[in-house]
């Protein structure tokens, strides 16, 4: 079995899985209709301010392991359907910022910044196909390196990497996510180690499950549903209700600005704009590969990068950025998309999700079995096939079709989702959070993980209050297991050397980075005071 | 916001003081076996040591919170609102899930007594009577807070909200449970 044996088993693995129907003898897979499916819902949800990718996600997970089961043939078709609403809401996302000056995802704030104005100059349908030029090859730029990379990395880390080094390395990933989530490195700190009580809660080697407190509702543990979409999804929806309930409808009614002259995307345009849409697919890609680093950040260096390239080069006739430039609406959109992919890198290549798209495509792959994300994925085994790369190459093939997708129908799809900005947010956040439990239930039927679930919203919303990131909390509790597993693998091995993460070469200097990392933003982070 | 709070300093002392009883009273107290124990005459790390290390996570922070960070200029802080939020939220979610509960046991007992809601619990109407009523009080009471006032057109979306739910999660599945089915 060579490389593009694989390569050739996932892709039939897509088109060959099980037949939902046939269009003139050509047999249509399931998977193939779920990944359209996925991305059409994405884009739904992206363009509804107060939705966002990872709540479609999580109230789309326990439906679709209820129609697939619980078997490997169900990880393309569900997969794919996650991975079609995560592609599909990153464009969604511009829609009402450029249309109603409202972000439909909080990546998508910057495009409101030029987008708007444009809107506002009856450009709004232009302003929507730079926007969708930009996002979509942005992604396609990442998910390129996500192809190349991932496999590569993967080979390296089980090559170089024993169990000391895997235990540092998942250190160093909680210390990186801890100390660059939120912008306080402390507070990541806090949140890191919240998510790791959370997830020792119930479990461990002992017969008396540790800090169960004697209660048998506690011995089982929390499930993973609950707390990560507790913290994650409940956290954010009451947030969203407090701030609904403070204003108390205070918006008006929202006006819808007339089209004016040409809307169209002239080869003109693109060559103007493939600069800025290029310098950001790059920085955006730099930025989701490193772990917990989210598309707000990028968006943000894409557009300052884009602004000060701009401003050098522009002619007087020009609209600054800000003001209603294309390039502005390029800047933001190519670096904000082109994370989506690049962010998969740490996932497929070291098991460490780096967003919160990422922890439900973990989350899907742990509840289905049979695909464990991590370095063990990529085993080129030569004499018997290695099912997990079938499904990793599976999975690549699944973007790349989202990504055609994308080309193909995503921009016509995208500008007609305007309407969805009169959903009222009043009655979306309740009926997504009655979702959100209705789910959690469906998936442990026992009211035990409604009250564990609304325990943690409730600790996200405090969190969120008090500015400390839940992203590193899911990330510690979804690693919490593995560090512990792979601490005492490693000790054991090491003859129960004590010192292990410290007498190893690459060890050492992933625990030398680790505390570098936190001292080196902590010094940042007073720097700014 | 508030300039030259003293929030951080309050939320890492708060922190610290978690730790140090996560890691001195809790995990003592609550786990079978230490940092390190003996399995079959072989060293191997205990079930104290992970908990052990959150706890040292969550104290490291709140240090870092106290002596780095703790004169930051801007310092977000909980506010008494936050807190009547939480505690209306919670009371009108728990109000819900106990509607479900025992709506339907309790309509079982009225209109059904010959039988009990454990047997009917895969029956219609008496399987929707909980997650129809609950989820339908759940709507209603977050939706109002936002609407300046009770209106009945809440009440029709409600309903109908509930209706899609219980058409995307039970309609089309035989294995799945809606609230309370699975605990009854």
């Amino acid at each position: 079995m060579g490389v593009l044996d694989y390569i050739w088993m996932g892709i039939l693995a897509v088109f060959q899985g099980p037949e939902l129907f046939s269009i003139l003898g050509l047999p249509i897979s399931v998977t193939l209709v779920m990944i359209l499916s996925g991305f059409l819902l994405g884009i739904m949800v992206g363009a509804t301010p107060g939705m966002a990718g990872p709540v479609a996600m999580a109230i789309a997970l326990p439906i679709l392991i209820s129609v697939f089961g619980y078997n490997q043939s169900a990880l393309l078709p569900v997969m794919g359907f996650l991975i079609g609403i995560m592609k599909g809401a990153t464009v969604g996302g511009a829609v009402p910022a450029i249309l109603f000056n409202t972000p439909g995802t909080p990546d998508a704030f910057m495009t409101t910044l030029d987008g708007y104005p444009m809107a506002q100059r009856g450009k709004a349908r232009k302003a929507l196909r730079v926007a969708h030029l930009s996002s979509v090859t942005g992604d396609t730029f990442s998910d390129i390196v996500l192809f190349i990379c991932a496999p590569f990395l993967a080979i390296l880390v089980e090559a170089y990497l024993d169990l000391p080094e895997k235990t540092a390395l998942l250190i160093l990933s909680l210390s990186f996510i801890a100390a660059v989530i939120g912008g306080s490195p402390a507070k990541g700190l806090i949140s890191t180690g919240l998510g790791l009580l959370a997830v020792y809660v119930g479990t461990g080697d002992d017969f008396y499950p540790r800090l169960s407190l004697g209660s048998q509702e506690l011995a089982r543990g929390f499930p993973i549903a609950t707390s990560v979409l507790g913290v994650l999804i409940i956290g954010a929806v009451f947030k969203g209700l407090d701030e609904l309930w403070q204003e108390r409808r205070a918006q008006g009614e929202i006006s819808v600005i007339p089209e004016d002259g040409d809307q169209r995307l002239h080869w003109a345009d693109i060559r103007r704009l493939l600069p800025y849409i290029a310098r950001s697919a790059v920085i955006g890609t730099m930025v989701g590969a490193l772990p917990g680093i989210g598309s707000t950040l990028a968006a943000t260096l894409g557009y300052t990068v884009g602004r000060a390239r701009h401003a050098k080069r522009k002619t007087p006739e020009q609209t600054s950025f800000g003001k209603g430039a294309m390039e502005g609406i390029a800047s933001t959109e190519a670096a904000n998309s082109s994370v989506s992919g690049a962010n998969l890198i740490p996932v497929l290549s070291l098991g460490i999700p780096g967003n919160a798209a990422a922890v439900f495509l973990i989350l899907a792959a742990e509840s289905i079995g049979g695909f464990n994300p991590g370095p063990s994925v990529f085993r080129f085994t030569q004499d018997e096939v290695n099912p997990e790369l079938v499904i990793a190459f599976g999975l690549f093939t699944a973007m790349f079709l989202a990504n055609l997708m994308n080309w193909t129908i995503g921009g016509v799809f995208m500008r007609s989702m305007g309407i969805m900005i009169n959903i009222p947010k009043q009655v979306l956040l309740p009926s997504v959070l009655l979702l959100t439990l209705t789910a959690i239930y469906v998936q442990e039927t026992r009211i035990e993980a409604i009250w564990f679930a609304l325990g943690f919203g409730v600790l996200g919303y405090l969190m969120r209050r008090l500015d400390i990131s839940p992203l590193p909390f899911v990330i510690a509790f979804i690693l919490g297991g593995k560090l512990e597993e792979s601490a005492r693998q490693a000790y054991a091995a090491t003859g129960n050397d004590p010192f292990f993460l410290f007498t190893h070469p690459i060890a050492a200097v992933f625990m030398a980075m680790s505390l570098g990392v936190i001292l080196f933003t902590a010094r940042k982070s007073k720097g700014t005071t | 916001m508030t300039p030259h709070s003293r929030a951080n300093i309050y939320l890492g002392l708060g922190c610290i003081a978690f730790a140090a009883l996560v890691a001195f009273v809790w995990v003592p107290l609550d786990v079978d076996s230490g940092l390190v124990e003996k399995v079959r005459r072989r060293l191997a790390i205990g079930d104290a040591l992970a908990p052990t290390v959150a706890a040292v996570f969550i104290g490291v922070g709140g240090l870092v919170l106290v002596l780095v960070e703790g004169r930051a200029l801007e310092q977000a802080r909980l506010r008494f609102n936050d807190l009547v939020f939480v505690a209306l939220a919670l009371s009108i979610l728990v109000a819900g899930f106990l509607i479900m509960l025992y709506a339907g046991p309790v309509a079982v007992a009225l209109f059904a007594s010959e039988t009990e809601y454990r047997l009917l619990r895969d029956t219609v109407p008496w399987k929707y009577i909980g997650f129809f009523l609950g989820g339908v009080f759940i709507l209603v009471g977050l939706i109002t807070p936002s609407e300046n006032g009770f209106r009945l057109r809440t009440l029709w979306v409600a309903i109908a909200v509930v209706l899609v739910l219980i058409l995307i999660y039970d309609v089309p599945f035989e294995d799945l449970l809606l609230p309370p089915n699975g605990d009854v």
